[in-house]
């Protein structure tokens, strides 16, 4: 942490964030004390800062500008994206947020000093509330892990900036749309430009870093994404065909949970919960009858019932 | 976020962003004190008397007096006067936005599904502010329980009850009925769980919350365990001891998936894209299960303590009756 670097960041700033008009490199490095006078190092050092001010949520934009004659690039803090917007949060509704931010906390991220900027003057009213909440448990509810991908795929979202990582070996492009956290995990899914296309990713498995393209951005879907479907049964191209199994009672519930409550059809005369699913995959099907053991039954449509059939005949022989 | 050498240190960035919220307030005002400012951003006098100090040489363009920023501390009053362009508080970082609508998106079983809660109005203002429909661009299930049941058990945790639970043991494939002294429910890796100490297993145990089948308040209070060790073994999930019998399996390439899907003590490639792979067995259910998945893209070759490799058969023979009847 150097004092030099925290006033070159802040006269940076508000060079840019007073400036009429996108200032180019070289006036910045003009205007702005701190900077290297090398040229190379001046560039170096000036990309970081770029870097330091996007991480710190400053809307840095880029543009083409005219300047001495040619077009160039230009940087500028658009004041009214750089300042906070006041929500106008009620006293219920900071308190409401601040409880769930204290239950449920994002690894390593304070939410303490964004409630507090939120709640400007009114944060007063909650003080005593607020105290109280972090006095009763030290121990969250929750605890969500994030990275830095994470935050920089939330960014691009909120912009909305389309970003590039790698992924199962080749380069993506997308626009993100939506995060999921489910069982334990984040999901990206947003518009793959190369597919033309709706895609999931699971965050963990973007190779390397995620790159936000902050010159572009890109129009919000007129229909908003429905999020990511981890029912492994359901992702396949095959046309969908609608299995009904038999649940023994004393299983139901977990069954419930696995295929969803959406999927009960009701129950048979031993007592069986009776489901019907969507099955586009038959493999990842039979995974999930078979985890039940002799406690499921598939008893339609006939290819599926043959198919847990055969699969059991073949191993009972071997 | 979670490179160790970031955490705890206070970067250049970190103290940038700090002065930006603190200007902005301290210009508001007439002259708050050292003390009260140190009170409203968690800030020591030594940290905040530094900051000040960067802050006195920050300005415009040709940097004349009447382009810096001037800060006067006078008997422990701070007056700062400046441009316009200081004059707003920054808005909220990706971190810290991402922290709120994540959080209030996750409590929707304590009814952020009712759109007039004061969460769920709360949330819709910030994610306004951000410019984002919350609903639509982010979901944070932090796992499958019902609203009641965690109610239930929180509130029997506070009260120190005693609960009654129905509990479907995965590993065993058994339903148990059991006395149990809630301590603490919460979510870990997209499941719920239940800390408490178990009556009939003499234990403390973590239970899943979406195997609980059902779960009544008694009216029986217990005392807060002194010194209670934590976390407690794990009854929902496992984690392999060294006395837990050991197998080894030969995949298929049709089989291999289970490598990344199951804890693997040894990976071996073998020819033509097979492998043998050694895992901990905890139960036999556990085991019948993944070789009934399996089939016979999978080949049971040796189990330690011995073990009778005819059980994925057997088991096979089992369902099957189901679908003879």
């Amino acid at each position: 942490m150097s004092a030099a670097k925290v006033e070159r960041l802040l006269n940076l700033s508000a060079a840019l964030l007073a400036a009429e008009r996108p200032l180019t490199a070289s006036e910045i490095r003009r205007r702005v004390p701190g900077y290297p006078e090398d040229l190379g190092s001046f560039r170096r050092t000036f990309e970081r800062d770029k870097d330091d001010l996007r991480q710190m949520g400053i809307p840095l934009k880029l543009m083409e500008v005219e300047f001495e004659g040619r077009w160039t690039e230009g940087y500028r803090i658009p004041p009214e994206d750089y300042a906070l917007r006041d929500p106008g949060l009620e006293a219920d509704e900071l308190a409401a947020l601040h409880f769930a931010a204290h239950a449920v906390r994002l690894e390593g991220v304070s939410s303490a000093e964004a409630l507090q900027t939120l709640a400007g003057e009114r944060f007063g009213a909650i003080e005593e509330e607020a105290r109280v909440i972090e006095a009763a448990g030290d121990e969250p509810l929750a605890r969500v892990p994030v990275d830095e991908r994470l935050m920089r795929l939330f960014g691009a979202l909120v912009d909305r900036h389309p970003v590039t990582f790698g992924y199962n070996g080749t380069n993506r492009t997308i626009e993100p749309h939506r995060l999921d956290y489910q069982r334990g995990r984040w999901y990206l899914s947003g518009h793959d430009r190369q597919r033309g296309e709706a895609r999931s990713f699971r965050v963990e498995r973007i190779e390397g870093d995620v790159a936000v393209l902050v010159a572009e951005t890109f129009v919000a879907p007129a229909q908003p994404h429905p999020g990511v479907v981890l029912r492994s049964w359901q992702l396949g191209s095959v046309e969908p065909v609608w299995a009904e199994v038999a649940v023994d009672a004393d299983q139901a519930l977990s069954a419930r949970r696995h295929l969803g409550e959406e999927s009960v059809v009701g129950t048979d005369d031993e007592g069986r919960t009776l489901f019907r699913v969507e099955v586009r995959n038959v493999e990842a099907f039979r995974g999930l009858v078979l985890t039940f053991l002799d406690h499921a039954e598939v008893l339609g449509p006939p290819a599926l019932r043959d198919d847990v059939v055969r699969w059991l005949e073949a191993l009972e022989r071997s | 976020m979670n490179d160790p050498n970031r955490r705890g240190r206070v970067t250049a960035g970190d103290r940038v962003r700090r002065l930006l919220s603190v200007v902005p307030w301290i210009a508001a005002r007439e002259g708050p004190t050292i003390e009260e400012i140190c009170a409203r951003f968690a800030l020591t006098r030594a940290q905040l008397l530094a900051d000040l100090d960067v802050v006195f040489m920050v300005g415009l363009y040709p940097f004349t007096p009447d382009e810096l920023i001037d800060v006067i501390i006078e008997d422990d009053r701070v007056f700062i006067r400046l441009a316009d362009y200081f004059a707003r508080p920054l808005r909220l970082t990706p971190d810290q936005a991402l922290a709120l609508v994540a959080a209030g998106s996750s409590m929707a079983p304590w009814g952020q599904a009712d759109p007039d809660s004061p969460l769920a109005r709360g949330l819709a203002k910030v994610a306004a502010v951000l410019g984002i429909d919350a609903e639509s661009a982010l979901e944070v299930r932090l796992g499958e329980a019902r609203p009641d049941l965690l109610e239930l058990l929180r509130g029997a945790a506070a009260e120190r009850r005693r609960v009654e639970l129905s509990y479907y043991s995965y590993g065993r494939d058994t339903q148990t009925r059991r006395l149990v002294d809630p301590h603490r429910v919460y979510a870990d890796g997209g499941q719920w769980y239940l800390d408490a100490t178990c009556h009939l297993a003499h234990g403390d145990r973590l239970f899943r919350l979406d195997r609980i089948e059902s779960a009544t308040l008694t009216d029986e209070t217990f005392a807060p365990p002194a010194n209670r060790p934590s976390p407690p073994g794990d009854e929902g999930v496992y984690h392999p001891s060294a006395e837990d019998p050991r197998v080894v399996l030969e995949l298929e390439p049709a089989a291999v998936w289970l490598v990344d899907h199951y804890p693997c003590e040894l990976v071996e490639p073998l020819e033509g894209g097979r492998m043998r792979v050694t895992l901990a067995v905890s139960a036999p259910a556990w085991l019948e299960r993944l070789l009934v998945r399996l089939g016979n893209d999978a080949v049971l070759v040796r189990a330690d303590p011995p073990l009778d490799t005819g059980i994925g058969r057997r088991a096979a023979g089992r369902i099957l009756r189901r679908y003879r009847r």
